[in-house]
């Protein structure tokens, strides 16, 4: 078991946003989140990264609790992450963004400059790894959130909704980037709004709903499961969907 | 290449100076320009490199300086002998004031730095072993050649010149090295740089201890040249504001913003102060106002990025395939 989540619990005051989710994740595995919005799973999703800490429950990474761990203790024990709103550094250029990921494995600027174009070839920066990270569009500073993460030699790998805000073509990209990183050994954690996309990559899948994890299984499975079609579509829609099922079985 | 060329070329310059402009009033004013940019070269360590913007910079200052006239005035120390002290003191007290402020958002930070430094200037104030009010003196006739006491500023001007290569010499060599691309990462994106594993917190620390060590230096080497301090040169939170601001003029976070910085604004207070004498004293402060007004609104990373950016955009980018040859 590579990242473990047991029955963690994130209350802000009176509210509670994420409620006893467990779940966990194997090696080389692909792990998507899903749900409507408000619906727990960034909050959930901080609280496995360390930006948040959870109220209770607990995180295990590698055997290691590491739930009340900050996130940079997190990213030495093989934990990366992006975030939904690309976070780069913008005075900077591609190439020192990348680096910066590389230093935590090397103090030798040379050998964290090697290692940043290594990623950046991977990720199809390269051409740009002199321009300042402020000059790139949604989708580049997203590819560069990524190639910065693998950088830090990572063993799990988390996604904060990395396909928003990119147009049908770039998600097709930004899929194939994701296909081609997992092919790498790379285990992944996906937050995703685009059920397409968590369909094509994960292996399974975990439903949020008002704080609750309402299902978990396969894409398949959760995208038949009538709790989840209420969530997203409403209880008229859920009847529908269970009449239809019922039809095909018989 | 050429870059060092040009650095050569201005290195000559500032070496001759003294040489060629012998008349005592612009030789002090070489000098002062060298000691207010050793201040605002370790202030830019932390305000320009970490962007922790420090406002009680003094306070190390003053460290320095009173640490070299105590241990002469108590124990008959030659003044610049006391610069590891006043080092100490300085990261001591760059430890207590950081631990508790560096992990709040950038505005605490300063203010904290602004109420330990006029703190630490109202205890002196009322400190008579510091000499409270009235201030303490360095040796009145040197007995050594190593009380650095001289009427010439020249022997001041090389040795002021010799610190500040050091302090220079350091920051690029931190500008090069992880911690260098560390604090420029905390200071564009803190959050992120924590994702990567930065630990913030620590480097912000380093940065801030070491530059408040180089500034107690600047400090022993101000109260060694006018052999005299008091809480206002010493502890004055104009002191403080004349370090930053030099550094903002010219460019924080570049290696050589605060020397184009000091040699801006020394010669402009030195000038105004003899057109106006006594009368204009409080006109300093209506100048700096102005400066920092004019560099918050026309030009927030400094003069020398402006002049950077201008000789960048004169010449056509190399492109991404040559940079990576020779990277």
């Amino acid at each position: 078991m590579l990242l473990e989540a047991i029955d963690v619990t994130k209350t802000f005051g009176a509210l509670t946003v994420v409620n006893e989710v467990s779940v966990s994740i194997e090696k080389g595995d692909i792990l998507g989140l899903i749900g409507p919005n408000g619906a727990g799973k960034s909050t959930f999703f901080n609280c496995l990264t360390g930006d948040l800490m959870p109220t209770s429950g607990r995180v295990i990474l590698n055997g290691e609790d590491v739930s009340m761990m900050t996130p940079e203790q997190r990213a030495v024990r093989g934990l990366a992450r992006s975030f939904q709103v690309p976070q780069t550094f913008e005075t900077m250029s591609v190439l020192e963004n990348v680096m910066i990921g590389a230093f935590l494995r090397t103090s030798d600027p040379a050998k964290a400059r090697r290692r940043a174009y290594e990623v950046l070839d991977l990720v199809g920066l390269a051409d740009v790894a002199s321009a300042v990270a402020g000059s790139l569009g949604t989708p580049g500073r997203k590819r560069l959130e990524i190639a910065r993460a693998l950088a830090t030699d990572p063993e799990i790998l988390l996604l904060d909704e990395a396909m928003a805000g990119l147009t049908a073509t770039e998600v097709r990209h930004a899929i194939e980037l994701v296909r081609k990183i997992h092919q790498t050994g790379m285990t992944l954690v996906i937050v995703e709004h685009i059920m397409e996309v968590i369909i094509s990559l994960a292996q399974q899948v975990i439903v949020f709903h008002q704080g609750h994890q309402i299902a978990h299984g396969t894409p398949q499975e959760v995208t038949r499961d009538p709790a989840v079609v209420t969530a997203y579509l409403g209880k008229r829609a859920a009847a529908t969907a269970a009449r239809g099922f019922a039809g095909d079985q018989s | 290449m050429k870059r060092s060329v040009w650095l050569l070329l201005i290195l000559a310059l500032v070496v001759i100076y003294p040489l060629v402009f012998t008349t005592p009033f612009l030789q002090r004013l070489g000098a002062l320009v060298l000691l207010y940019a050793i201040a605002a070269s370790a202030w830019n360590i932390v305000g320009g490199y970490a962007g922790q913007v420090s406002v009680g910079h003094v306070v190390f200052f003053g460290c320095g300086a009173y640490a070299s006239m105590a241990f002469f005035t108590h124990f008959g120390w030659p003044p610049i002998a006391a610069v590891p002290v006043g080092m100490m003191a300085s990261v001591g007290i760059a430890a207590l004031i950081g631990v508790p402020t560096l992990r709040l958002s950038g505005h605490y930070f300063s203010m904290a730095t602004i109420a330990v430094a006029e703190l630490a200037r109202l205890i002196v104030t009322n400190v008579e072993a510091l000499g409270a009010a009235v201030g303490l003196s360095g040796p009145v006739i040197p007995r050594t050649v190593f009380d650095l006491s001289f009427t010439s500023a020249l022997p001041y001007y090389y040795l002021f010149l010799a610190v500040l290569l050091g302090v220079l010499g350091l920051t690029y060599w931190m500008e090069n090295s992880r911690i260098g691309f560390y604090l420029r990462a905390i200071k564009d994106n803190e959050r992120a740089a924590r994702s990567l594993g930065v630990q913030a917190g620590r480097y912000k620390l380093y940065a801030y201890m070491i530059s408040a060590g180089l500034t107690s230096i600047a400090g022993t080497l101000y109260a060694t040249m006018y052999g005299f301090v008091d809480p206002e040169s010493g502890l004055g939170i104009l002191t403080s504001v004349k370090i930053l601001i030099m550094a903002a003029l010219g460019g924080a976070g570049l290696l050589f913003g605060p020397l184009v910085g000091a040699a801006i604004l020394v010669p402009l207070e030195e000038v105004s102060n003899n057109l106006l004498g006594g009368k204009g004293a409080g006109l300093t402060f209506v100048v700096y106002g102005a400066i920092i007004m004019i560099i918050a609104r026309f030009y927030p990373s400094g003069l020398l990025k402006l002049l950077l950016d201008r000789l960048a955009a004169a010449k056509p980018a190399p492109s991404d395939k040559k940079v990576r040859d020779v990277a």
